[in-house]
């Protein structure tokens, strides 16, 4: 059997109308009723994730103008309806087959198809048969969600016509299909009335298939059909839905006859090699566009609005008359992927296949800020096959994974990064199934009143699907770590797992356990005012550390961070900015690790500069109640480069996940009520010594003349606190040599450690001095130039008599 | 850095003849009674269906005009959940008012409103002048609170009372404009504490006691 004129379409789409909700548009909480196109989407999402050799993969499913859906899916060859040739026998039983294959999949997956019919089943020259959406009737909500009746009336089974059928429906459809396979198109010019009274009047015939075969006046041509495919098809049209065999018994029977390997395609090279949701993703890039080609092929029709609109309103909302065009339009427009072949032409093959540990090439994109190097085609051509390769090789490729994620990731491909991110591994669809999700606890009330609020703007997030996946997740964590306590937010902090793992929670949960030790170590306890507290002033002392004019202005008009930053920080940024802002500040922040966050307080703070420089404390505050745009991409590049820059003691919190430091070249650790009187922060033995070695530090001592001129840092200056004027706000108050190497270690961006004795208040307060003065990168050695001696003597000379 | 802390000194010469007050106002209630959807509806005239949820605190301005002064609220919106409870004396400690919201249709609410106005009365300023708002009375047809048992709980407790309704503007200007009516204005004359920037911040900060009760200038 040969299809001609097959041509080489990849993917195709069809549109219909979602039920327009009419009248009323609250529900009785108050708050408006979730458009069906929105129920519709999050539904399909898990269609999306649907893979199987006789099912046609669904790539895309749009929204519309009007509650219009496109459903975007893989297409090959043609459906059985425009091929008009006839099959042989051992065909038939092998299309039989392979149907029973995909239908079986789908019962297994409590998917119905109910829409069965020849204009959906596709064949391609290879044999292969494929099932185009058989998820109109799951994606629908059993058809809820429109307002057209689903199916085509000559596949559906009797009971179907009478009450809605349910799976075996499918079974009877797939039976019909298989008879007019044998015996030619059946009830060819009728209408559906007719039609489906046909179908009724078998409810009293023995064995419908030939009563329907005689009806046609080809009893006879069914007579001949092998007695084995007729006792399939006879097991299938059974009028009582659980008389009628199962697609696991179908599967095995037809392939008791038709024993030969099923069609297996040689999978093809170079780029329709590559899998089919990349090819729909390059192609949207390179400036494919669905709905474009839609009313190119007129399947979306404008009509003028004066033609659409209705004759009569009735007081409830309902409208009368003014339809426009069908509700559902069965023809599906195809799509070549010419457009895209042609942009990616003049890649070598060898590209299809990249390796590695060779190193990668450089592109010049990657100097482009990531937004837009997400869109770039061969960009994102080179950067999917990378990952692909290397998501495939995870748990082993892990390094390799986090070395390009410190590039970027691309969008495709970013729930699954994250994961590999968070080294979540092992069976996590099993643990998670074993969580109690269900039962009531006294924090639903909350929970139920924040998820309605929670990043609604997102359809994913604010259909019906989206709230109760949601609310599994927050009952599932806070069940599994019973220290911990619900606070507001920790449903925005794990919104964005949700939404990039939407069809598949288990990880969407994985992740958000690994996240929450690694970045918010304690933040839920009950009790977390200490951890919040310790947060909100190594915020602080990094703002002193890198922004001090900012932060000098900050102080003196009393703009603490307790007004702002607690949500910032509690949900990591994701109570604050909306989805597409935070994913590329977690891309940063699973990749850096835990102290970023800190940095990103200060990068933001640093983009409203000017501002709140000229401002004062109220016009401060509501530049934060009411968060202006923040230039994202800008602000993770900076905070990076802070984070990177920063000696990594100098933002030390007691309150992580690491291991306790105990060598006394490591310690930082001070007292809270110390700490909360620090501006600046401390940096330990460790980094103060690796700073020297490397030339990267000015060092101040603040002793006495007298000890100084003992034994000193080797390059250090001596400024004695005791003689310093704290009133006096000028760097040049301290004398030319102090001046100038804070000039110098300003030009040079080195690190300004202030030593002096280990426990009195002298270091305090001047190294407070220096950040009034403008200085940068200013903190106070760790216990001190006693403890410096005591550990790294070697660092310590008699400096040359002055004179 | 100069911080003006006594608003008056920076006002620029040529003042206008109408006096212009400032006051401090806190929203308090049980998560999602409406609060910031009452300070929306003041604020900005507008109404989120999907109004996020407030974490720690957030600040609004807006000013009405009397008759012949000018009151600027300065609002601090709270979070709602009982565990930011220990967050609330931050924003209430020197506050000159307070609206204390529950929602209509939730008895909860109202119950933990009257723990709010009894927190008040015990450790807020004194002279604070408190309003009781029964929010979503939109939603009538879903009440659990009728209107006459709150009415009758304000009065015992010399509260201002209202329903109102954050999604069709009923009674939100109202409410706030009955609370200034009722802010003592004239009494402190120049003395009246630190309008200006860093006032709010001040008594935000310091454990100290709440200033005069109103600061015009
Ligand atoms: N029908 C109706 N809904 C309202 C009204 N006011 C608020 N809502 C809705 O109630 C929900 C909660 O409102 P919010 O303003 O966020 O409540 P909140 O008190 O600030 O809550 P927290 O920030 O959690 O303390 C939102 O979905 C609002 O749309 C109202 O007057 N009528
Ligand atoms: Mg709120």
């Amino acid at each position: 059997m040969y299809i001609e004129n097959e041509e080489d379409y990849k993917f195709a789409a069809c549109t219909y109308f979602a039920r327009n909700h009419p009248g009323e548009t609250c529900g009785s909480n108050g708050l408006p009723l979730t458009p069906s196109s929105v129920t519709i989407l999050s539904r399909a999402q898990r269609l999306l994730n649907i893979e199987h050799p006789n099912l046609c993969t669904y790539l895309d499913v749009i929204r519309g103008k009007h509650e219009r859906i496109i459903v975007v899916a893989e297409v090959i060859g043609k459906s059985l309806k425009e091929i008009t040739s006839k099959f042989t026998y051992q065909e038939i039983t092998n299309i039989g087959r392979q149907l029973a294959n995909g239908l079986n999949f789908l019962h297994d997956q409590n998917i119905t198809h109910r829409t069965l019919a020849d204009d959906n089943i596709l064949l391609d020259n290879n044999g292969r048969v494929k099932l185009f959406n058989f998820g109109m009737y799951y994606m629908t909500g059993s058809g809820e969600e429109v307002s057209f009746p689903l199916g085509l009336p000559k596949y559906l089974s009797p009971e179907t016509i009478l009450k809605g059928g349910g799976p075996a429906a499918d079974v009877w459809s797939f039976g019909i299909i298989l008879l007019e396979l044998c015996i030619g198109k059946l009830w060819h010019n009728l209408k559906p009335g007719p039609i489906l009274r046909r179908i009724l009047t078998l409810v009293h015939a023995n064995n419908p298939a030939e009563r329907i075969a005689r009806e046609h006046d080809c009893l006879d041509t069914y007579k001949e059909v092998p007695e084995n495919l007729r006792n399939i098809i006879e097991m299938c049209l059974k009028i009582y839905p659980s008389e009628r065999a199962t697609f696991a018994t179908l599967v095995d029977k037809l392939s008791q006859i038709d024993d030969k390997e099923l069609v297996t395609v040689k999978a093809e090279r170079g780029l329709m090699g590559c899998k089919l949701q990349y090819l729909y993703h390059w192609w949207q890039l390179a400036g494919g566009d669905i709905q474009a080609e839609l009313k190119k092929n007129c399947l979306i029709k404008n009509t003028p609005p004066i033609l659409s609109m209705p004759i009569a309103i009735l007081l409830d909302g309902c409208t009368i008359g003014g339809k426009t065009g069908a509700l559902y339009d069965r023809r599906i427009a195809k799509y070549s992927l010419d457009l895209l072949k042609i942009r990616l032409n003049h890649i070598p093959p060898h590209d299809y296949y990249p390796l590695m540990h060779e190193r990668k090439k450089e592109y010049d994109a990657v100097l482009l800020p990531k937004i837009i190097r997400e869109r770039d085609t061969e960009y994102q051509f080179y950067r999917l096959l990378l990952f692909q390769r290397l998501l495939h090789g995870y748990p082993f490729t892990a390094p390799y994974i986090r070395a390009e994620a410190e590039i970027d990731i691309p969008p495709l491909v970013r729930g699954d990064v994250w994961a590999a991110l968070l080294g979540v591994v092992g069976d996590i669809q099993d643990q998670y199934e074993r969580i109690d999700k269900e039962t009531p606890t006294p924090t639903d009330r909350q929970i139920d009143v924040d998820i309605p609020r929670c990043h609604q703007y997102c359809w994913l997030l604010s259909g019906a699907d989206g709230h109760r996946a949601l609310k599994r997740l927050l009952k599932a964590w806070l069940l599994t770590n019973p220290q911990y306590v619900y606070w507001q937010g920790l449903d925005s902090l794990t919104a964005p797992f949700l939404y990039l793992n939407f069809c598949n929670e288990a990880r969407a949960f994985a992740c958000l356990s690994a996240f929450v030790p690694k970045f918010l170590h304690k933040f839920f306890l009950k009790d977390n005012s200490f951890v919040i507290k310790e947060y909100l002033a190594k915020f602080w002392q990094m703002t002193a550390f890198h922004e001090p004019e900012l932060a000098t202005h900050l102080h003196e008009i009393n703009f603490v961070p307790e007004l702002f930053a607690i949500p910032w920080f509690l949900t990591m940024f994701s109570h604050v900015f909306p989805l597409h802002k935070i994913v590329h500040l977690w891309d940063a922040l699973l990749v850096e690790g835990p102290a970023l966050p800190l940095f990103m307080g200060v990068g933001i703070l640093r983009q409203l500069r000017d501002t709140l420089l000229e401002s004062g404390f109220n016009e401060c505050i509501l530049l934060f109640s009411d968060l202006p745009e923040i230039d994202i991409g800008e602000c993770v590049k900076e905070s990076i480069a802070m984070c990177r820059s920063s000696p990594r003691s100098i933002s030390y919190r007691r309150f992580t996940n690491e291991a306790e430091l105990k060598d006394p070249m490591d310690v930082v650790e001070i007292p809270m009520e110390t700490l909360f009187t620090e501006i600046c922060p401390r940096i330990n033995l460790s980094d103060f010594f690796s700073l020297i070695c490397q030339n990267k530090c000015c060092v101040i001592d603040i002793r006495s003349n007298l000890l100084y001129e003992k034994s000193c840092i080797e390059g250090s200056i001596n400024v004695p606190f005791s003689g310093v004027q704290l009133g006096h706000v000028s760097q040049r108050a301290l004398g030319l040599p102090a001046q100038q190497a804070l000039q110098n270690a300003a030009r040079q961006a080195h690190t300004v450690v202030v030593a002096g004795h280990a426990n009195d208040d002298s270091a305090r307060l001047f190294s407070e001095y220096l950040v009034k003065c403008a200085v940068a990168r200013v903190c106070i050695l760790h216990g001190g130039i006693p403890a410096l001696q005591a550990n790294v003597p070697s660092l310590f000379v008699t400096p040359p008599k002055k004179n | 850095m100069a911080t003006n802390r006594s608003g008056a000194a920076q006002r620029p010469n040529g003042a206008p003849q109408t006096k212009v007050c400032q006051f401090k106002l806190v929203l308090l209630g049980e998560s999602a009674v409406g609060k910031s959807s009452l300070v929306l509806r003041f604020v900005k005239g507008q109404f989120h269906e999907y109004q996020e949820s407030t974490i720690g605190a957030a600040f609004l301005t807006q000013t009405v005009c009397l008759d012949d002064i000018t009151v600027k609220f300065e609002i601090w919106d709270t979070a709602g959940q009982e565990r930011y409870h220990s967050l609330a004396p931050m924003y209430y400690r020197g506050a000159q008012a307070a609206i204390v919201v529950y929602d209509i249709t939730n008895q909860d609410t109202f119950g933990r409103a009257k723990n709010w106005v009894k927190e008040l009365q015990r450790q807020a300023s004194p002279s604070i002048v408190i309003a009781l708002a029964g929010n979503k009375s939109d939603l009538a047809a879903k009440r659990m609170v009728e209107f006459e048992e709150a009415q009758a709980y304000a009065d015992e407790n010399g509260l201002l009372f209202m329903e109102t309704s954050a999604k069709t503007a009923m009674n939100v200007n109202d409410i706030f404009l009955a609370i200034a009516n009722k802010l003592p204005k004239s009494e402190s004359g120049g003395g009246g504490g630190g309008g200006g920037a860093g006032a709010g911040a001040r008594r935000l900060n310091d454990g100290d006691a709440p200033r005069a009760s109103s600061c015009c200038k």
